[in-house]
């Protein structure tokens, strides 16, 4: 990582998400035990050009910092540039022109279209509405263009037909191509191809893959695959419980994983390869609710190694060099 | 080793008055005692049919099954439900994807547990059948006291955990798991895997494993079997098919999952898309989606050859077997 003072394209600043509970505590004032933390404290810069996976267990609040991102949920702390400039500056301003810069895609396909409208009246819309081309016409030859280089054919023939008659991964590549016809300088993509068929995954994830450099777009992709993610992705962020335990280059995170979570979260990790049988750690039990996760390490109650010291006070990051971070006061030593 | 079940020409077919869609055409291959069979595919191959046809669970009024599914001794696809339902349970059983959906949501585990119990042995005492699951639940490392909970107290993870100590209650000689790890985190699908494994060891079960997930097979399986529209495609040890695939589809399908530790491969996806399940093919049936499709392959169906390492291939790229790599 540079030491200039660059400002990043996208950048994340101490971001919170949290939910009330309505609980066993109802009648009682509403003090800091009553939230959810569905995000808390999340901190991440992400350049033009390049793609970060977020990867972690289900319900560790992946998804919701995608929402924040593309603010379809206003955070409760904190804030996220692009380019600089404040999100929530950037909505209140012109809705219009923030919709036009951050663009998301969403893990099912199926429900992600109007299910009444043809394919061209759902990608015209979009270009009618940031009055991009003079006529119908022009629109309609760029939708073509657009599904052609997607790889969609006959191009004239999707368009007249509806989302239902279409299968998982061509709806999730329309969705894909949609989310570009605005030229998005950051684009989300939650899950976009846990729905999809192994087969077709690989189109998917080389168009974001095309997408993010010949566009110099960037791509946040949320997944739960880490084989997925480390192909994908430059960086890659672990997130437990709503907050970051480790970040680095893909290969570092995947190879040399420094956090006992992610150490675990790996060898749990099936891989394709059946001579590459690795120990597997064992995480005990569930993971905790995120309400009221307590004082010290949030992992600390599975954690392997953890410490009297881990449940008091929750870790600063260490770096290991690199770039390459880690939430845990063993992440310099060896397992 | 003995066979415990030999499939031979299995056809299953979903009929309406309008169409026919051959669901699984000309299935032949053989499990033996001990085994752990992965059968893998894209969705719409023909897995999940495959499977509820040896459990006789069609509608047999909408299906056509032809072909024989020899058992100990008995065909599963000729045998009435009353000597089916003898099996079920005691011989074979299945897990299925969504446990939470497998178990009642207004009755304890225990109950449930009775009343499957109560089928084979209706003479059981309660205390036997707690007894029992008991040890079953700790071989899944869920706590005593879940045999006392309802469905909704416990998470998705711990529900799948019961769906499998429930199919082993009888001890059955085989049990299908019908993508019962898919819907799991990355952590409890590994550690259900890795307890599924140590289980088979100690207790001498053969399982079919369903699954789209290649890594699955490669972690918890040792033979696999790749269907595609239907039809086998390769079948053979996991160590020899992943290893060196044969089949052009065997071979896009692994193309298509990056490797966890190992370079970073392009990856490819398999163009096209399934054919229509609805007419007889001629020829190969992946031949429209091979790479390296000829006139042959579209006018006659490859052949099933074995191979040096006993495995099957469907293709006329490795036609005289042996000579072939």
């Amino acid at each position: 990582m540079s030491k200039e003072k660059k400002i990043p394209f996208v950048s994340v600043k101490d971001v919170a998400m949290w939910y009330p509970y309505h609980g066993k505590s109802k009648n009682k004032e509403r003090g800091e035990k009553d939230w959810i933390k569905a995000v808390d404290g999340v901190s991440i810069d992400i350049e033009r050009g390049e793609i970060l996976g977020v990867i972690g267990e289900s319900g560790c609040g992946k998804s919701t910092l995608g929402k924040i991102l593309t603010r379809l949920e206003d955070p409760t702390r904190g804030d996220c540039l692009i380019d600089g400039v404040s999100t929530k500056e950037m909505i209140k301003k012109s809705n219009k022109e923030f919709r036009s810069t951050v663009q998301i895609v969403f893990q099912n396909p199926f429900d992600t279209f109007t299910p009444r409208d043809t394919i061209e009246k759902i990608l015209l819309r979009p270009l009618k509405n940031y009055k991009i081309g003079s006529d119908d016409d022009e629109r309609r030859k760029m939708c073509v263009e657009a599904l052609e280089s997607g790889g969609l054919y006959p191009a004239e023939d999707i368009m007249k037909r509806y989302p239902h008659e279409l299968s998982g991964g061509q709806l999730q590549r329309i969705s894909i191509i949609r989310s570009m016809f605005l030229n998005p300088g950051f684009i989300v993509a939650d899950e976009p191809v846990s729905m999809l068929d192994v087969s077709v995954r690989a189109d998917i994830i080389n168009m974001l893959i095309d997408l993010s450099k010949n566009k110099g777009a960037a791509v946040m992709f949320i997944s739960h695959d880490i084989a997925l993610t480390r192909y994908i992705s430059e960086h890659i962020a672990v997130m437990y419980l709503g907050r970051i335990v480790e970040y680095g280059t893909a290969d570092d995170v995947v190879k040399n994983p420094r956090h006992p979570y992610t150490r675990a979260l790996i060898s749990n990790c099936a891989s394709i390869d059946p001579e590459d049988k690795q120990e597997t750690i064992s995480i005990e039990g569930e993971p905790p609710t995120p309400l009221n996760p307590g004082p010290g390490c949030y992992f600390a109650p599975r954690c392997y190694m953890a410490c009297e010291e881990c449940y008091k006070k929750y870790p600063e990051s260490i770096e290991v060099g690199n770039g390459h971070w880690a939430s845990c006061p063993y992440a310099r030593e060896e397992m | 080793m003995e066979k415990l079940l030999t499939l031979e020409n299995v056809n299953v077919s979903y009929v309406n008055k309008e169409k026919k869609v051959y669901a699984v055409r000309n299935v032949s291959f053989s499990i033996e005692k001990g085994d752990s069979l992965g059968i893998v595919g894209e969705s719409g191959s023909g897995k999940s049919t495959l499977a509820m046809a040896l459990l006789r669970l069609h509608n047999e009024n909408l299906t056509e099954i032809t072909g024989k599914a020899l058992f100990s001794g008995k065909n599963l696809l000729e045998i009435t439900q009353e000597e089916m339902n003898e099996l079920r349970w005691q011989d074979i059983s299945v897990v299925f994807q969504k446990a939470m959906n497998a178990l009642s949501p207004v009755h304890r585990i225990g109950e449930q547990v009775e009343d499957i119990y109560h089928i084979h042995v209706p003479q059981a005492s309660k205390k036997e059948i707690e007894e029992r699951m008991i040890k079953l639940l700790k071989l899944v490392n869920l706590p005593e006291r879940v045999y006392r909970l309802y469905p909704h107290e416990m998470s998705g993870g711990m529900l799948q955990r019961v769906a499998i100590a429930v199919s082993l209650l009888h001890d059955p000689k085989l049990v299908i798991f019908d993508e019962a790890t898919t819907a799991l985190d990355v952590v409890t699908q590994g550690q259900i895997l890795e307890e599924v494994v140590q289980m088979e060891k100690e207790m001498d079960m053969t399982r079919i494993m369903i699954t789209h997930d290649m890594s699955v097979v490669a972690a918890s399986c040792n033979k696999v079997a790749v269907l595609y529209a239907g039809e086998l495609m390769e079948v053979g040890y996991v160590k020899d098919i992943f290893k060196n695939p044969m089949h052009p589809y065997t071979q896009g399908l692994l193309n298509s999952f990056p490797s966890l530790k190992g370079e970073c491969e392009v990856l490819h996806a398999i163009p096209g898309f399934l054919p229509d399940l609805s007419k007889p093919s001629e020829g190969c049936i992946f031949a429209p989606r091979c790479p390296h499709a000829d006139d042959r392959c579209r006018r006659e169906k490859p052949v099933q050859q074995t191979m040096k390492d006993t495995r099957q291939v469907a293709c006329w790229l490795h036609q005289g077997g042996e000579e072939n790599e």
